[in-house]
C-alpha cells in the first residue's frame, strides 16, 4: 500500500476546536494554514490571528513549546483560499450550523488540490449529509475527523466515513492521526453525536435525571462521580462549567432535534430535556468557567456552588455517606455493584442508577453506534477521561448478574426507559475476550485493527478481557527492576524496568540498575530504561527520611555516592542505554533521563529537577550534567563566557521548574537536540529499542569522562546570590529557599574556586554531594521532606 | 566658593525623541543617536568652527557593545567632526549625561578651553539585559553583610524608600498618572519642538521579493507618554520588586533609548561667535547615600548645589527631577519641600522614559527650552539619584 503523505494542513475555522488542532500539528511539525473570515477592520487575518494568540494565554498549553505558534500560518477566506490548493488534509471546524458548512463546502471545493481530503471536525452531524455538499467526484475523500477537547491532550479522534470515503485511503488518515498527531482512532458510525459524546452526553443526562429524582446537590453529585468512580476529578458539573453551560445546552438541543424522532429515534428521547435551572443560567450569562460563574463560582478564595433548594449560591462542600464510600472502596466489582444496588442511602441508588442506565443504553445501542464494544470503551476512556469503559464495568462486575440486575430494574420501571435489553446480552458472559470484543450489528467477536501502524504499540490500551500483553522474557530481576527482553523486537537490546512504587528511585533500584548495566555489558548490545507512566518521581524520600531521622548522615553520602555512581554507569556503559520516557521524570528521575546516551520522549513527558521542594538540590550528576552543558555551549560562544548558560540551568533547578512537555524538556537542556520526541507515547517503546540498536550499529562510543570542564566559580555563585538578595529581600523566598538556592548555585559553579578554572567530572560530583548533605542535615530540609511524604505537596518554610 | 576664572555659558542644546525599549529605536544604534545630536547641535550654532570644539564628553551608563569603544569619540567622528575633535565617555549611572555638562563646564570654568560639548547617548534595547552583557558580581559583596545592599535592584531600593519615607501605593500611582498627563499636555502643546531633532529611523526590512526593504520613517515624538494613564488601571499592577510593595512598572521609569548634546562656551567665544547665551552654569554636587535607599540621593546633592550658589529652594522656579520610581521622587520632594507644580512640569522619566546615561543630557535640553520660553525663569535645576546611592543636581542660571 502506497502511504499517504500529508505536507500541509489546512484548518478552516480558528474557533476553539479549529484554532487547537491547528496549534497541535505545529507541535508535530506540521505546516498548517488555520484560516477564518476576514476581519471586517484592520488585519484581514485578524480572527485567526486573535485565536493564536489567545491560545498562548490558556493553561493546559496548546502549544507543547513557545516558540510553536509562528508555524501557524494565517489566512482568510476572503483572499486566500487559492492556498487550499497547497494543502493535502483540509480540516473544517467552523461553527455546527449544516447550512454554514455547506455554503463554505460550495466556497472551497473549487480550490482543493486533486486527491486532497477533505475533512469535518463535526461533532454530531451526518457525515452523509455534509458529504453531499461536496461535488461527486470530491466525495470518496471526504469524511468526519472528530477530535476532543482540548485537542493535543485528549487522545480520542473519532473517524466517521461514508459510504463513499475511499477505504485506503481512511486507513493512511488513521495511521498517520496515530503516528503524527499521536492520537487514539474510535471509526464510528455515521449516527448522531458518534460514539463518545452519544454515550457521555447520556451519561452526564442519566446524572441530572437521578440528581433532580433523588434530591441530590451538585457538589455532592461530583464528590461521586469523580475519580470514586474512576473518572475525572472534575466530575459532572465541573466539568459543564469548564466545557461552557452554552455548550452543553447546545448539545442537549442536537440530541432533542436529531435523537427525538425519525430514522434515529432514541427510546430515551423524553430525557433529552434541558432543566430549566440550566436554562436559567444560561439566560443570564452564567456560562461557567469563561464567565466565572455557573454551577460553580468563585467568591474571593471560597468555591461556590448553586443550590437549587436556596436558589442561591452557597459554599462547596459536600459529602460522601460513609457507607457508600466503604462501598466504593471495595476491590470486588461485582460485591461493589451488588452492595451499591441494595443500599437505601440516596448516594447509593443514585450511583446503582447511572451506571445501571448507561449500562441500558450501551447495551441496546451498540448495534447502531458502534462496530463493537470494545470502540465504546475505549471512546470512553481515550474521550471523556473515565478510567473504565462502561462494558469493561459491567462485565468485571459479572455480566449475568448485572444483565439480571438490570432487567429487573427495567421491568420495575426504574431505569430510565422501558426499551429491553437486546437478547444477545443474556446468551453471553461477556463482550470482551482474547479473541476479540463482540460486535451487536455482526454477532461476532472483532479482533483489534490490523493496521500495520499499530505494531508500533508494544503495549497498546487494553480493554479487560482481552489477550494478555506478551511481557517478555525475564532475563534478572531484585525488588526495584526487571532486566528483560522482546526476543520478537530485538534479542539482544534489554529492557530495564523500575518496578518500584511511583517508580521511585531507592537503594534496591540504585542496586538493580548498576546489576542490569553491567549484565548488558556482557550479554545485551543495548539497554532501553522504559517503563510505564510515570517515568519516575525521584528518589525514594522515605528511605532518605528514615536516615535522617536516625542521623546516618555517613549511610546517607554512602547513598547519593551510589546515586551518582548509577548515573554515571548510565552514561558512560559500555552499550548505549537510551532512556523512553512517559509523563513524569522529575529529581533523580530526570537526572537518569539526562545522563543517558539518547532519550526517547512521549510528547507529554514532564520533567524537571525538583529538588528544591524538598529543600535538597540535584546530586545524582543533574547539576554536574548542568555545569558540562554549560562547558560545552561557551566553547562556542564568543568570549567563552560560562556563566550565561550557568545562570538559565540556575534558575530552572532554583525554581524547580518542569517542562511541560518533551520539547520543553530538550528546550530546558533536560534532554538533547537529536532526541527523539513521539506524540504517540504507545510507540516509545518501539522506537527506543530501535534507536538503541542503531547506536550499537553505528558510531556510538561510550562518552569520556572530562578531566577539564571550565567552571563559573565564585563569581559565578557571587551572581547568582545577586538574585537571590533581591528575591529575599523583596520577601519573595525564605531564608532557607536562599539557603537551598545557593547551594544548588554552588555546585553548578563547581565550588568555591576562581572564575573560569578547570575541574574534572568527580570533582562537580564532589561539590554536589557535599552541598546535598549539608542541607540534609538542615532542620527545615528535614521538615519539607517530612511534610512531602505526608501530603504529597512542598512545604515552604 | 568660587575659584573659577570665568563661567560657563548654554548656548544650544537638542534632543532625539525617547523611545520606548524595543520601540522605534529598536535597531537604532546608540552611536548613530550620539552622531545626529551632535551634527544637529553644530548646525545650531551657525558660524561655529568645529575645530575650536574643546572635548566631546558624552555620558553612558553601559558602555559596552554598541556604545562601548569610548563610543564619544566614535559618535563624533561619524558626526563628521574634525578629526582634532577629541572624544571621552563617562559614567556616573543616571548622572552620567548632567555629569558631562558639569565637566564640560568644569574645562571651561578652569580655563582650559571655550567651546565644550557635553553629551549623552544611551540604548537600553540594545542591552540584553538591564545590567550588560555580562553581569559578574563580586563575591565579598556576599560575603559581609554591610555590603549586600551594593546587590539590591533599583526597584527594591525604591521599595525601601517608599516604607523608610512612608510613600503610600496610592500616591505613587497618583504621581504616575499626573506624569503621564503633564507630558501628554506638554506634547499636544508643542512645548518639547524646539527640543527635539525629529529622528529618521532608516529600517532594513526582508522584502516580500527577496529584496531589502529600505524605509524610512520620521520619529517627532518621545514614545513613552500614555494618554490613558489612569489610577484604577495602575492600581491593578502588581508590585514587581517585593511580594508586598508598591512599586509597580506602572510607576517607576520607563526603560528607553535617546541621546542628546548641549553646547557650552566661555565668555571669549560667546564674542567671538556673537552667540546668545540661554543660561549660565551656576553650579555642581554630587554626593552618596547609603546604596539601600539610592532613590534618597538628590536629598543630600540638592542642597550642596544651592549653597554653593548662594540659592534657596524656593528660588528655583524649574526642577528636573529625574523619576526613576514615583516613591523616590516623592520622598524627595517631601524631604526638601519641593513645590510639585514646579518640578517636572512636562512630565518626567515614568511617562517620558529613562534612557540613563544619556536622561541629564536630555533634561538639560528641556530645561533649556524652558528658559527660553519663560523670560521670568531664572533659576533651573536637574537632579537624579544614581544606583549604588548617589544623587547628584547641576543649577542653571537664565542670563
Amino acid at each position: 500500500m502506497s502511504r499517504l503523505i500529508i505536507r500541509k494542513v489546512a484548518v478552516l475555522g480558528a474557533g476553539v476546536m479549529g484554532a487547537q488542532i491547528a496549534a497541535h500539528c505545529a507541535n508535530a511539525d506540521v505546516p498548517v494554514i488555520l484560516f477564518d473570515l476576514p476581519a471586517q477592520e484592520g488585519d484581514p487575518n485578524g480572527i485567526a490571528s486573535k485565536a493564536v494568540a489567545g491560545m498562548k494565554k490558556l493553561d493546559p498549553a496548546p502549544f507543547a513549546a513557545k516558540d510553536r505558534a509562528q508555524y501557524i500560518e494565517l489566512a482568510n477566506y476572503g483572499s486566500d483560499l487559492a492556498r487550499l490548493g497547497e494543502c493535502d488534509l483540509v480540516i473544517e471546524a467552523i461553527a455546527e450550523k449544516m447550512e454554514w458548512k455547506l455554503d463554505l463546502y460550495a466556497k472551497v471545493a473549487p480550490h482543493l488540490k486533486a486527491g486532497a481530503i477533505f475533512a469535518s471536525n463535526t461533532s454530531g452531524l451526518s457525515i452523509e449529509a455534509l458529504a453531499a455538499g461536496m461535488p461527486v467526484d470530491r466525495r470518496s475523500q471526504f469524511c468526519g475527523i472528530h477530535f476532543f477537547n482540548p485537542p493535543r491532550y485528549m487522545p480520542l479522534v473519532e473517524l466517521i466515513p461514508t459510504a463513499a470515503t475511499d477505504a485506503a485511503l481512511l486507513d493512511g488518515l488513521e495511521a498517520w492521526l496515530v503516528t503524527r498527531l499521536g492520537k487514539s482512532i474510535v471509526r464510528a458510525k455515521d449516527t448522531p453525536n458518534f460514539v463518545a459524546n452519544r454515550v457521555g452526553v447520556f451519561s452526564i443526562l442519566a446524572v441530572l435525571h437521578h440528581t433532580a429524582r433523588l434530591g441530590l446537590a451538585f457538589d455532592e453529585v461530583d464528590l461521586l462521580t469523580g475519580p470514586r468512580i474512576g473518572r475525572p476529578r472534575s466530575a459532572t458539573f465541573r466539568t459543564a462549567d469548564v466545557v461552557g453551560l452554552d455548550t452543553l445546552l447546545h448539545v442537549l438541543g442536537t440530541m432533542q432535534a436529531t435523537l427525538g424522532s425519525g430514522e434515529h429515534a432514541d427510546p430515551w428521547a423524553r430525557h433529552f430535556i434541558t432543566p430549566d435551572w440550566l436554562q436559567a443560567l444560561v439566560a443570564r450569562g452564567a456560562l461557567g468557567q469563561k464567565t466565572k460563574a455557573g454551577i460553580y463560582r468563585k467568591q474571593g478564595k471560597q468555591i461556590q456552588v448553586l443550590d437549587l433548594h436556596l436558589q442561591d449560591y452557597r459554599d462547596s462542600g459536600g459529602e460522601v455517606f460513609p457507607d457508600v464510600e466503604d462501598i466504593l472502596r471495595l476491590k470486588n466489582p461485582a460485591e461493589k455493584f451488588a452492595q451499591l444496588a441494595a443500599h437505601t442511602h440516596p448516594q447509593a441508588q443514585f450511583l446503582w442508577a447511572i451506571f445501571r442506565d448507561v449500562f441500558h443504553y450501551c447495551a441496546v445501542h451498540l448495534a447502531d453506534i458502534a462496530d463493537n464494544a470494545r470502540d465504546i470503551d475505549l471512546a470512553m476512556r481515550w474521550g471523556f477521561g473515565w478510567a473504565q469503559g462502561p462494558f469493561e464495568t459491567w462485565q468485571a462486575a459479572g455480566w449475568r448478574d448485572v444483565a439480571e440486575m438490570v432487567r429487573d430494574d427495567i421491568a420495575h420501571g426504574r431505569a430510565m426507559a422501558e426499551v429491553p435489553l437486546p437478547a444477545w446480552v443474556f446468551v453471553r458472559a461477556g463482550v470482551h475476550a482474547p479473541a476479540g470484543s463482540y460486535s451487536a450489528a455482526e454477532d461476532m467477536l472483532k479482533p483489534r485493527s490490523a493496521l500495520a501502524v499499530y505494531q508500533r504499540q508494544l503495549y497498546p490500551d487494553r480493554v479487560l478481557g482481552e489477550a494478555p500483553d506478551d511481557r517478555g522474557e525475564t532475563l534478572w530481576e531484585n525488588a526495584g527492576v526487571r532486566l528483560w527482553r522482546r526476543a520478537d523486537q530485538d534479542a539482544r537490546i534489554g529492557i530495564v524496568s523500575i518496578t518500584s512504587k511511583m517508580h521511585a528511585i531507592g537503594d534496591e533500584v540504585m542496586d538493580g540498575m548498576l546489576e542490569a548495566i553491567a549484565r548488558a555489558e556482557i550479554e545485551l548490545d543495548g539497554l532501553v530504561i522504559w517503563q510505564p507512566a510515570p517515568f519516575a518521581v525521584g528518589a525514594n524520600l522515605q528511605q532518605v527520611d528514615a536516615a535522617c531521622r536516625a542521623g546516618q548522615f555517613a549511610l546517607l553520602e554512602k547513598m547519593v555516592a551510589k546515586f551518582q555512581r548509577t548515573s554515571m554507569a548510565i552514561k558512560h556503559a559500555q552499550v548505549p542505554v537510551v532512556v523512553a520516557v512517559e509523563g513524569m521524570a522529575l529529581g533523580g528521575g530526570c537526572e537518569f533521563v539526562m545522563h543517558a546516551a539518547h532519550r526517547v520522549f512521549a510528547l507529554e513527558s514532564y520533567v524537571g529537577l525538583v529538588e528544591a521542594g524538598v529543600g535538597l538540590i540535584p546530586a545524582g550528576g543533574g547539576s554536574k550534567e548542568f555545569a558540562l552543558q554549560a562547558h560545552a555551549l561557551a566553547q562556542r560562544a564568543a568570549g567563552g563566557d560560562v556563566f550565561p548558560y550557568i545562570q538559565n540551568a540556575f534558575q530552572t533547578i532554583a525554581m524547580a521548574t518542569v517542562a511541560k512537555s518533551a520539547l520543553e524538556a530538550v528546550q530546558f537542556g533536560f534532554g538533547r537536540a537529536g532526541d527523539d520526541v513521539l506524540f504517540n507515547a504507545h510507540e516509545i517503546l518501539h522506537a527506543a529499542i530501535r534507536r538503541a540498536r542503531a547506536l550499537a550499529e553505528s558510531a556510538w562510543r561510550p562518552a569520556l569522562v572530562n578531566p577539564a570542564v571550565t567552571v563559573a566559580g565564585r563569581n559565578g555563585i557571587a551572581t547568582c546570590e545577586m538574585l537571590l538578595v533581591n528575591m529575599a529581600e523583596g520577601g519573595f523566598i525564605s531564608a532557607h529557599d536562599y539557603r537551598v538556592a545557593k547551594a544548588a548555585a554552588t555546585a553548578l559553579c563547581g565550588g568555591e574556586v576562581d572564575s573560569g578554572s578547570q575541574v574534572g567530572e568527580q570533582w562537580i560530583l564532589d561539590v554536589e554531594r557535599a552541598q546535598f548533605i549539608e542541607l540534609l542535615k538542615t532542620e527545615k530540609t528535614q521538615q519539607r521532606i517530612a511534610h512531602m511524604l505526608e501530603t504529597g505537596k512542598p512545604l515552604r518554610n | 566658593m568660587s575659584k573659577q576664572i570665568q563661567d560657563a555659558y548654554i548656548v544650544a542644546a537638542v534632543r532625539t525623541p525617547v523611545a520606548r525599549r524595543n520601540g522605534a529605536f529598536r535597531h537604532v544604534r546608540p552611536d548613530d543617536m550620539l552622531a545626529t545630536v551632535l551634527r544637529e547641535l553644530v548646525a545650531r550654532v551657525p558660524g561655529l568652527d568645529a575645530a575650536e570644539i574643546g572635548d566631546v564628553i558624552a555620558g553612558c551608563a553601559m558602555p559596552e557593545a554598541e556604545q562601548g569603544m569610548n563610543v564619544a569619540r566614535i559618535g563624533l567622528l561619524l558626526a563628521g567632526l574634525p578629526d582634532g575633535v577629541p572624544g571621552i565617555t563617562i559614567n556616573r549611572f543616571c548622572a552620567s549625561g548632567l555629569q558631562a555638562v558639569a565637566d564640560a563646564a568644569s574645562r571651561i570654568r578652569l580655563g582650559e578651553a571655550d567651546v565644550m560639548i557635553a553629551a549623552g547617548t544611551e540604548s537600553m534595547s540594545a542591552m540584553p539585559q538591564i545590567m550588560g552583557n555580562k553581569v559578574s558580581l563580586n563575591p565579598e559583596i556576599f560575603a559581609r553583610a554591610e555590603n549586600l545592599a551594593i546587590a539590591y535592584g533599583m526597584g527594591l531600593t525604591a521599595e525601601k524608600v517608599a516604607q523608610q519615607w512612608k510613600v503610600s501605593r496610592e500616591d505613587q500611582d497618583a504621581f504616575a498618572v499626573e506624569s503621564h498627563r503633564r507630558a501628554c499636555a506638554a506634547i499636544a502643546g508643542g512645548h518639547f519642538a524646539a527640543e527635539i531633532a525629529p529622528y529618521a529611523v532608516k529600517s532594513y526590512a526582508p522584502g516580500a521579493d527577496g529584496t531589502v526593504r529600505i524605509a524610512e520613517r520620521v520619529v517627532e515624538h518621545d514614545e513613552g507618554p500614555r494618554p490613558d494613564a489612569a489610577v484604577d488601571k495602575l492600581a491593578k499592577l502588581k508590585p514587581v520588586f517585593a511580594a508586598r510593595g508598591s512599586v509597580t512598572a506602572g510607576n517607576s521609569s520607563q526603560m528607553s533609548d535617546g541621546a542628546a548634546a548641549v553646547l557650552l562656551m566661555s565668555e571669549a567665544a560667546l564674542k567671538r561667535y556673537d552667540a546668545k547665551p540661554i543660561a549660565r552654569f551656576a553650579s555642581f554636587a554630587v554626593a552618596g547615600v547609603p546604596p539601600e535607599v539610592m532613590g534618597i540621593g538628590p536629598v543630600e546633592a540638592i542642597p550642596r548645589a544651592l549653597a554653593r550658589a548662594g540659592v534657596s529652594m524656593a528660588d528655583v522656579g524649574w526642577t528636573e527631577l529625574n523619576e526613576a520610581f514615583a516613591a523616590q521622587a516623592l520622598a524627595v520632594m517631601r524631604q526638601l519641600e519641593m513645590d510639585p507644580a514646579r518640578v517636572n512640569p512636562l512630565g518626567g522619566a515614568i511617562a517620558l522614559g529613562h534612557p540613563l546615561g544619556a536622561t541629564g543630557a536630555i533634561r538639560s535640553a528641556t530645561l533649556m527650552a524652558a528658559m527660553q520660553r519663560d523670560p521670568g525663569l531664572r533659576w533651573g535645576m536637574i537632579s537624579m539619584c544614581i544606583g549604588t546611592g548617589m544623587g547628584a543636581a547641576g543649577l542653571f542660571e537664565r542670563v
